[in-house]
């Protein structure tokens, strides 16, 4: 039960820390022409192919507790390897692409000259971001936002690696199953934790397909 | 107000705009053929598109950014903002006032409560100048607003235009590839064509004349109230009341007829024996050049045809009072 309710808050935490920079680049990639925007693409993407322990590898090796970063966050209370943060870290960073991928979706939607029309209305570029490009491309924002939530509740590679597996502390529901598959008397424990884990994912792509088609209907009907 | 640009755009396409004019006027069209320019112009006086430079009233605008520019700019589809009610798109502009004024003079009152996609699109279109019209612009900007409404709502919209912009005092630039839309609702009009600007003049002038603006320039002495001597012939000009001595007019080539005989029980004034001196052709017209009073007329290739027209040939050149103006002393 813990490491449900764990694995929920760190997937929380996660998809909260992702936003604001998921929606940043989302918005660099798709309406800007900044010049290495095919290298960001590139970075995004990288850890949805990349193996979760070779993503969890570098992120220990950046935030190292004898690295600067590391000792910079540790010195802050807020170290990041070995800890709850960890957890939330490595989840948000395996979420990332797909958060990215939605949001820019999303935004592809919404029709650029909107956006020139506030700007002669008198609006600047960050109040047309809010009061246009940002409305239009909530749902798409939300249903990156869950996907990144499931994708990040089901992280086990790169969190056992930066966070270990530290019982109510790091211990997410997939680290708690591959505990118990050795521990005696482990199978019932793992049937209940599988059980939460389709329930908790059908229910997020469930609400992800909901809040996609909301949009869809959303901007057709304004065409 | 006074427009002095000087627009460059270079595009990746090839495409390039370079046009420069100056004119002063609370109502200028640009006309064209399609892909001659015209939306871009519009841009670049919007501020939308950089490039070039625009001074309006003799202030340079072109390094102003868009938000700060105060342009009603009004696009070819009425973009309205999908997840605002009509009202709240009215409010929408930056000090937007008067909103519930502004949608009664346009007709939408009835509708701000509504959403967007629940107005039909010469509603939408109402609602989008009046979202322009709310932020008190300096100047309103129109491409094609008429574009897609059939004829009866394309002639109420027009006249819709005309009260809203004169009783808001706005001037307006209007992009439209329709001769009736400028003629009726500008004063001076810029024709593009591939990117430059082909001519520039008083609407009438520049969108009847087609391919070529002819103006015939010349001068007269003051006979009496309305009266003047070009040359050894009479013509009932508009020549003010005050006016006297030699003064200089003008009249445009479009606006001169011909007949081959004297026209009987016509209002115009003045139907003048002369001789064509020249005859040639002027784009998809002919032009020709007369004797006495020393002008030209443009007439349709056919009309040439008709009436047989060739140098030397003897003909009645009809003028009505009203196209000769006059322009001041000489």
């Amino acid at each position: 039960m813990t490491s449900i309710l764990l694995s929920l808050s760190v997937g929380s935490a996660a998809t909260l820390l992702s936003l604001p920079p998921g929606i940043a680049v989302a918005w660099i990639l798709e309406r800007t022409r900044l010049p290495g925007r095919s290298l960001l693409h590139t970075l995004v993407l990288l850890p949805l192919v990349l193996p979760p322990v070779v993503t969890g590898y570098l992120l220990l090796k950046f935030f190292s507790p004898k690295g600067a970063v590391g000792q910079q966050l540790a010195s802050l209370g807020m170290p990041v390897a070995f800890h709850w943060l960890g957890a939330v870290v490595a989840a948000a960073v395996v979420g990332f692409p797909l958060l990215v991928m939605s949001v820019t979706l999303a935004m592809k939607g919404v029709d650029p000259r909107l956006e020139t029309v506030s700007k002669s209305l008198g609006r600047s570029g960050w109040s047309t971001f809010w009061r246009v490009t940002l409305p239009l491309c909530w749902p798409g924002v939300l249903a990156g936002a869950v996907l990144s939530f499931a994708r990040g509740l089901g992280e086990f590679g790169a969190t056992i690696i930066l966070a270990h597996r530290i019982p109510g502390e790091t211990e997410t529901i997939p680290l708690e199953i591959y505990a118990a598959l050795d521990a005696p008397g482990g199978e019932e424990q793992i049937g209940g934790l599988v059980g939460a884990s389709i329930a908790i994912c059908i229910a997020c792509v469930f609400a992800a397909r909901a809040l996609d088609s909301w949009h869809r209907r959303r901007l057709e009907l304004t065409r | 107000m006074k427009f002095e640009v000087d627009a460059r755009v270079q595009r990746r396409s090839g495409f390039s705009l370079e046009a420069a004019f100056t004119c002063e006027t609370g109502a200028l069209g640009i006309v064209g053929p399609s892909g001659s320019g015209k939306s871009t112009l519009l841009d670049v006086l919007a501020g939308v598109e950089s490039g070039g430079r625009v001074a309006l009233d003799g202030r340079d605008v072109s390094r102003v950014r868009l938000h700060r520019r105060r342009v009603g700019y009004v696009t070819q589809d009425p973009l309205l903002f999908p997840h605002l009610s009509v009202r709240r798109n009215l409010e929408y502009g930056a000090g937007a006032e008067g909103v519930v004024d502004v949608a009664g003079a346009l007709g939408i009152a009835h509708l701000l409560d509504r959403m967007p996609r629940h107005l039909s699109g010469g509603e939408r279109r109402r609602a989008a100048l009046a979202r322009a019209v709310a932020v008190k612009p300096e100047i309103l900007l129109l491409d094609e607003p008429f574009a897609g409404l059939d004829e009866r709502r394309r002639r109420e919209a027009m006249s819709l235009l005309d009260q809203t912009r004169r009783r808001f005092a706005l001037p307006m630039v209007l992009v439209s590839h329709l001769a009736e839309e400028v003629i009726a609702l500008t004063e001076w009009s810029v024709r593009l064509e591939a990117g430059s600007v082909a001519a520039s003049g008083p609407s009438a002038s520049v969108l009847r004349a087609g391919e070529t603006q002819i103006d015939n320039y010349f001068t007269g002495c003051v006979l009496g109230p309305g009266l003047v001597r070009v040359g050894h012939v009479e013509l009932h000009a508009m020549v003010p009341a005050e006016a006297s001595g030699d003064v200089r007019l003008a009249c445009y080539a479009h606006d001169v007829l011909l007949a081959t005989g004297e026209p009987q029980g016509i209002s115009a004034r003045n139907c003048i024996w002369t001789m064509a001196s020249a005859v040639e052709p002027a784009g998809e017209a002919v032009l020709v050049t007369l004797a006495t009073p020393p002008v030209k007329a443009l007439v349709t290739r056919e009309a040439a045809e008709r009436l047989d027209l060739s140098a030397g040939k003897r003909l009645v050149a009809i003028l009505k009072a009203t196209s000769i103006a006059y322009l001041g002393a000489a």
